[in-house]
């Protein structure tokens, strides 16, 4: 018998209200209760940030997360980014570099990075090396992404 | 094989164990009413998740029928000094700690775990009480805590009031996955004691990449350098024994010697204090050579600075 | 079809960087991958697998299972008994009937309203198995009356229910052989003044595809089957699932939702697709089934594992002699395309640099360990390794510098192996001398050798590597062939129509440059349409590194006409030869002074409203010049091949055995650049997942479980152990190639491994004949801690 939980949270700036059951992860809140589909299950323990959101200012895998625990939190998620202008210069950058090839991967870098160069305006290539270390990719090997990034923090002020 | 393991080899939770079983889910405000909820010893405690969340669903977690999210638990959060002694929270996030600049200059073996801590997004969520707590053999903080001899604070429910004990970190580990927590207790904070002046310390975990590595081995190093000689010496080991430990015959080979004669005992001793397994992730013999080799260079390169 | 020559430069795409058409919508998570669509009504599905690694199955029930709410249905191959068997030797049922063969093995299935229940309702069936002895090694599977995994004729009911025997018993666990001769070996030894031996173990590794397996599948009214797959290969597919299901392959149509990575994963079909469409049957619901990590890592195709014993000679002089290979593939419980890797393996055995004499030789055997597909270089990673390995002994054994071993024996343009391949455009010794003059590898090699006994523990080292592979298709089908169809509307919007398929690799996107190039368009004013059966024509599919060659030049063809009928069109209006005239920056123009006579849309609008009213609407048939094999693997397979040299530097740090990958330098023959960016990101990617094979990456398997299928533990190379990477292209223009290109989409990973095994050598003294270079292993090697691979006794 499970049990319900009722939360209330902030999601991509909108209000909202969920019933979730305990053992539901974040992950699985987004993308089957509330339909974003932009956030991916890649392994659903942490290992691939193929998930990665922003909670509360911070990156967060949201296959880790228990959904109960967005309560009172702000969720912001990549399809709540369609306007920002950091993520913007990101989606551009990417794909002016070629950092994109299945994409798969891309939603939860593309946060991560965001995220990042929220912390560091203008991080060295290491830093996005270690920046990016949770974020797998199986098809570009990484170099295009790390270029892309780079170009998108020298466009920002 | 056995019908209770999965196809993988890995055990099954007997039916009814998870989380399905969870009946109510707690969300307490205040540290009273936390130990008030676990005085029935039936609660799971839940953090940011990142060890409670993978392990139930691949059915390795047992869950009890209250499950009780701690984090909106005020008293369990911060860092303070008081009285020569510095008080992590519970719910200190791994990235607190590499954020602190205190950290960083007075436990710099800590903040080299921390640096070294899977990443990004698991450093925003992993708590130092979760880490404790789940106390796994290759925990990353858990060796540098040990190095500084860090001592766990337990709350409880006693005539109606908050009660507190304290262990040292080193008892308070009792097997692979195994705490002194009783059921009905919460752990609240790490109280670690300010090192003694001069004292230098370094962690190092074995592995292929910066971090996103679950230790082969780690070791964690703290003294004072006197001249040319080590005082106050605190060795640490982690993934080589069934919990991260100190290491007293390695330290004993080390303390008030010469450095540079003390190593090679120094490194027999350490084979002593050990006992590896083989595992997936490395044989028990290949442990030893690193443990070995990796402490060698560490001595070598606190001799030289 | 002709190379076009290169046009003006500024007005032509080729070589330039194209971002990729799809970029924009990936970048902004707005894609739906199979994971994210949803069909009305639809179920979930998930499978029962086996929690025995050999067993007989005595008993399955369902009941419990069945009575959970909202469970639709519970299957198991006895609900089941029109199955039909699948994979390349028949001899796969995807619904387990008797037997288990691997802890993978799909015992059971369920269709249910949520996920969540499906993986409950699986909890409640329960299986009892009479355990049999597991089979997990060469000598286990080969050894006289070693217990056999398909020791009965496989039967299922005929047309009449009479039985029908679909694949015969394997009486000592061979599953499939090979054997290839050229030359003859006794006489390649004697003229041998150097002979070199090795054994070789090349390891389990898996494609991780960030994206799990998924399909959906629904019958409709009229009971025509949709299928939402992630397959490579979806007209091959659409036939297969014809014969499995007893159905007309018209009335199976296939849609190709954007894939999460391919990598040659979805070249087979595997159980879960057919029984997702049963469920789908039998229920008449729609059907989602998506995989979790851990079933990804196991219930997926591995690379094929191979144990390959290599003897090879030379001359003093530094001419190769010969080179004798044995290989024992382990072809794990049931066939899938990994057994068939001996056809890529035998092409660089015998034609890697010039071996006059070469003879080849597979078993491919049963056991209960898990079993291999295909996985980009099919083959070819394993067989580079050997050869790359002995290309250094046999140097060092002669005492000549290994560059100028290699560049002797390379082959140069228009060479004919031995075995067929005829070598139109050849590049390879351009490869060679730019990978290492670039790596100033002579220089290092020779530096890192004098620091041997120095008595530093970090050891930096060079090595070298080659490949060959296909580069112009691979006609091991009937067929090699892709269609377009091109139309080009009032407003000169182009539909590119494309049989083949784009599985992250860029294809659609170069595909849109060739037919801009020809018809002079904007790259904004291309759709390309290329995921549904029922509308684009038929491609064989995606593999073996054919589609830029292939589907290009399918493309160009279309492409021409289309620009044939439109300056036709405007011949006939202005009243000249069309000659004359020529397509340029979205007009029509005056060929020999670019005077601007029309745009293509208003031309294009004048023939279709005119009194020999028409649209522009085209088609093209492409089939490469190559041919089958014949019954002794001879033949010219491919209309082009491709060659790549990498030189990696390494650093190994003694005392651990840890080996970084610092720079990777590759000089890569692709005949021309079309998409500068695209290639860039395939040949960088390729090298990560090489350096993921040779150090990072084991699939650990032992008693037929595999003990890591996690990310945790089994280690995808992350961004901050990338190495540099300098990339040079070797533009040999292809005759036969779209713009003079061939095909790269397996090329980089291929050598990689190979070229770390000769750094690790030139750095240390050591060489390792067994994949993979992980820390310990490297360090039992160091340390004599370790033993070399052991050959099994030959039959």
């Amino acid at each position: 018998m499970s049990v319900n939980i009722e939360i209330a949270f902030k999601l991509n700036g909108i209000d909202m209200r969920a019933k979730v059951s305990p053992g539901m992860s974040t992950l699985e809140m987004l993308r089957d209760e509330l339909h974003l589909t932009g956030s991916k299950y890649g392994c659903g323990e942490g290992e691939c940030g193929a998930c990665t959101i922003n909670v509360d200012g911070l990156s967060i895998n949201s296959c880790l997360m228990f959904a109960a625990d967005c309560d009172g939190r702000e969720i912001v998620t990549i399809e709540g980014l369609a306007s920002d202008p950091r993520t913007e210069a990101l989606k551009k950058s990417f794909v002016a570099y070629g950092a994109v090839q299945c994409g798969f991967c891309t939603p939860g870098i593309i946060m991560q990075a965001r995220n990042l160069l929220e912390k560091t305006a203008h991080p060295t290539p290491e830093q996005i090396r270690r920046g990016i270390e949770g974020n797998l990719c199986r098809c570009t090997g990484y170099k295009k992404i790390i270029e892309a990034i780079i170009e998108a923090s020298a466009a920002s002020p | 094989m056995d019908a209770q393991l999965a196809s993988t080899g890995r055990p099954l939770a007997p039916p009814g164990e998870d989380i399905t079983v969870v009946q109510t889910y707690e969300v307490p405000r205040s540290l009273a009413e936390a130990v008030a909820l676990l005085r029935a010893g039936n609660v799971t405690v839940v953090a940011g998740g990142t060890d409670l969340m993978p392990q139930s669903k691949t059915g390795r977690a047992r869950f009890q029928p209250v499950l009780m999210n701690i984090q909106r638990i005020p008293e369990l959060r911060g860092i303070g000094e008081t009285d020569g002694c510095v008080r992590f929270g519970a719910l200190t996030t791994v990235t607190e700690l590499l954020n602190n600049v205190m950290v960083k200059t007075r436990f710099n073996a800590l903040w080299q775990a921390a640096d070294h801590f899977a990443s990004d997004q698991l450093r925003n969520a992993a708590t130092i009480g979760g880490n404790i707590c789940n106390a796994s053999p290759a925990g990353d903080t858990l060796v540098p805590l040990l190095v500084f001899n860090a001592r766990v604070v337990l709350a409880s429910e006693a005539n109606g009031a908050v009660t507190t004990r304290t262990l040292p970190l080193a008892a308070f580990f009792v097997g692979p996955g195994r705490t002194q927590r009783r059921p009905t207790e919460l752990l609240t904070a790490v109280n670690v004691p300010v090192p003694p002046e001069g004292f230098v310390s370094e962690f190092h975990k074995f592995g292929t990449r910066p971090a996103l590595d679950v230790a082969t081995i780690a070791i964690g190093l703290g003294a004072v350098r006197d001249g040319d000689r080590l005082r106050d010496v605190r060795v640490a080991f982690g993934a080589v024994a069934p919990t991260p430990i100190r290491a007293p015959k390695t330290e004993a080979a080390l303390d008030g010697k010469v450095l540079s004669t003390a190593i090679e005992p120094a490194l027999a001793a350490a084979d002593a204090d050990i006992q590896p397994i083989s595992d997936i992730r490395a044989s028990a013999w290949y442990r030893r050579e690193l443990v070995h080799n990796v402490l060698r260079r560490m001595l070598d390169h606190v001799g030289k600075h | 079809m002709g190379t076009m020559e290169k046009t003006a430069a500024g007005s032509s795409l080729i070589g330039k960087r194209i971002p990729k058409m799809d970029a924009p919508e990936k970048a902004g998570g707005k894609t739906r991958y199979i994971h994210d669509i949803d069909l009305p009504g639809q179920l979930h599905a998930k499978i029962l697998r086996s929690s025995e690694v050999h067993a007989k199955i005595l008993s399955i029930d369902t009941s419990a299972a069945r009575a959970l709410p909202g469970v639709h249905a519970v299957i198991t191959a006895a609900d089941v008994p029109w199955q039909r068997p699948i994979g390349v030797a028949k001899d796969h049922l995807p619904l387990k009937a008797d037997r288990v063969r691997s802890p993978r093995d799909e015992i059971a299935a369920v269709a249910a309203e949520s996920e969540e229940i499906a993986s409950a309702a699986l909890k409640l069936i329960k299986v009892a198995y009479e355990p049999l002895p597991v089979v997990v090694t060469a000598e286990e599977s080969l050894k006289p009356g070693a217990t056999l995994v398909h020791g009965e004729d496989l039967i299922v009911p005929g047309p009449n229910g009479e039985p029908h025997v679909v694949h015969k018993a394997s009486r000592d666990n061979v599953a499939m052989t090979f054997n290839y001769d050229q030359g003859d070996i006794a006489e390649g030894e004697a003229a041998s003044d150097v002979v070199v031996e090795d054994v070789f173990w090349l390891h389990y590794v898996t494609h991780c595809c960030m994206g799990v397996s998924g399909v959906i599948a629904e019958f409709d009214a009229s009971e025509n089957l949709l299928l939402y797959s992630n397959t490579q290969v979806p007209f091959l597919h659409k036939r297969e699932f014809a014969e499995l299901l007893g159905m007309d392959p018209g009335r199976i149509r296939i849609i190709q939702p954007p894939i999460g990575g391919g990598f040659g994963s979805k070249l087979d079909i595997y159980p879960f697709e057919p029984i997702a469409i049963y469920l789908a049957k039998i229920t008449r619901r729609p059907i989602k089934l998506i995989f979790t990590r851990e079933e990804e890592f196991i219930a997926s195709p591995t690379r094929q594992p191979v144990l390959l014993k290599m003897r090879s000679g030379c001359s003093k002089d530094g001419k190769l002699t010969f080179r004798d290979v044995e290989t024992v593939h382990d072809n794990g419980a049931y066939t899938s395309w990994g057994a068939t890797t001996p056809f890529v393996m035998m092409q660089t055995i015998s034609s890697l640099y010039r071996v006059p004499n070469c003879n080849y030789r597979t078993r491919a055997i049963y056991t209960n360990n898990p079993y291999a597909g295909s996985f980009r270089g099919y083959g070819n990673l394993q067989a580079t390794f050997a050869v790359e390995a002995h290309m250094d002994k046999l140097a060092e054994a002669i005492g000549m510098d290994p560059l100028e071993f290699r560049l002797l024996n390379a082959q140069a343009p228009g060479e004919v192996t031995p075995q067929g391949m005829h070598f139109k455009s050849c590049g390879f010794r351009d490869c060679l001398r730019t990978a290492a003059s670039r790596s100033d590898y002579q220089a290092k090699f020779r530096a890192a050798r004098a620091k041997w006994e120095d008595g530093n523990p970090i050891k930096r080292g060079v090595g070298m590597a080659s490949m060959l592979h296909v580069g112009g298709g691979a006609k091991i089908y009937p067929s090699d062939g892709c269609g377009t169809i091109i139309k080009i509307d009032d407003f000169a919007h182009v539909t590119l129509i494309t049989g083949s398929s784009e599985i992250g690799q860029g294809s659609e996107t170069v595909l849109a440059q060739l037919a801009c190039e020809e018809l002079a368009l904007p790259m904004s004013a291309v759709s390309v349409v290329n995921s549904d059966t029922d509308i684009k024509p038929w491609d064989v599919g995606v593999h073996a590194s054919r589609t830029t060659f292939i589907a290009g030049n399918s493309v160009v063809g279309a492409a021409r006409k289309a620009k044939a009928k439109i300056l036709g069109a405007a011949a006939a209006k202005f009243d000249r030869p069309a000659e004359t005239l020529d397509l340029r920056e979205s007009c029509v123009v005056d060929k020999a002074s670019g005077k601007k006579l029309i745009e293509i849309d208003k031309l294009i609008r004048s023939l279709h409203f005119s009194d020999k009213a028409d649209l522009v609407m085209t088609t093209f048939y492409y089939e490469p010049p190559s041919e089958k094999q014949d019954k002794e693997f001879r033949g010219d397979v491919s209309a082009a091949y491709a060659w790549a040299t990498q030189v990696v530097e390494v650093e190994v740090d003694t005392e651990t055995g840890i080996v970084k990958l610092l720079k990777v330098t590759g000089a890569h023959d692709v005949g021309r650049v079309i998409n500068r960016l695209g290639i860039e990101g395939q040949i960088e990617g390729g090298v990560v997942m090489g350096q993921g094979y040779a150090l990072t990456e084991n699939l650990i398997v032992e008693n037929g479980v595999i003990r890591n299928p996690n990310f945790r533990d089994y280690k995808l190379v992350t961004a901050p152990e990338i190495p540099d990477m300098d990339v040079s292209f070797i533009e040999t223009m292809d005759g036969e190639g779209p713009q003079g290109a061939k095909g790269v989409g397996e090329a980089p990973a291929i050598c990689i491994a190979a070229a770390v095994a000769n750094a690790i050598y030139n750095g240390t003294g050591v060489r390792i004949t067994a994949l993979p270079f992980t820390p310990e292993n490297v360090y039992r090697a160091l340390h004599s801690n370790s033993q070399p691979p052991t050959w099994i006794a030959s039959a």
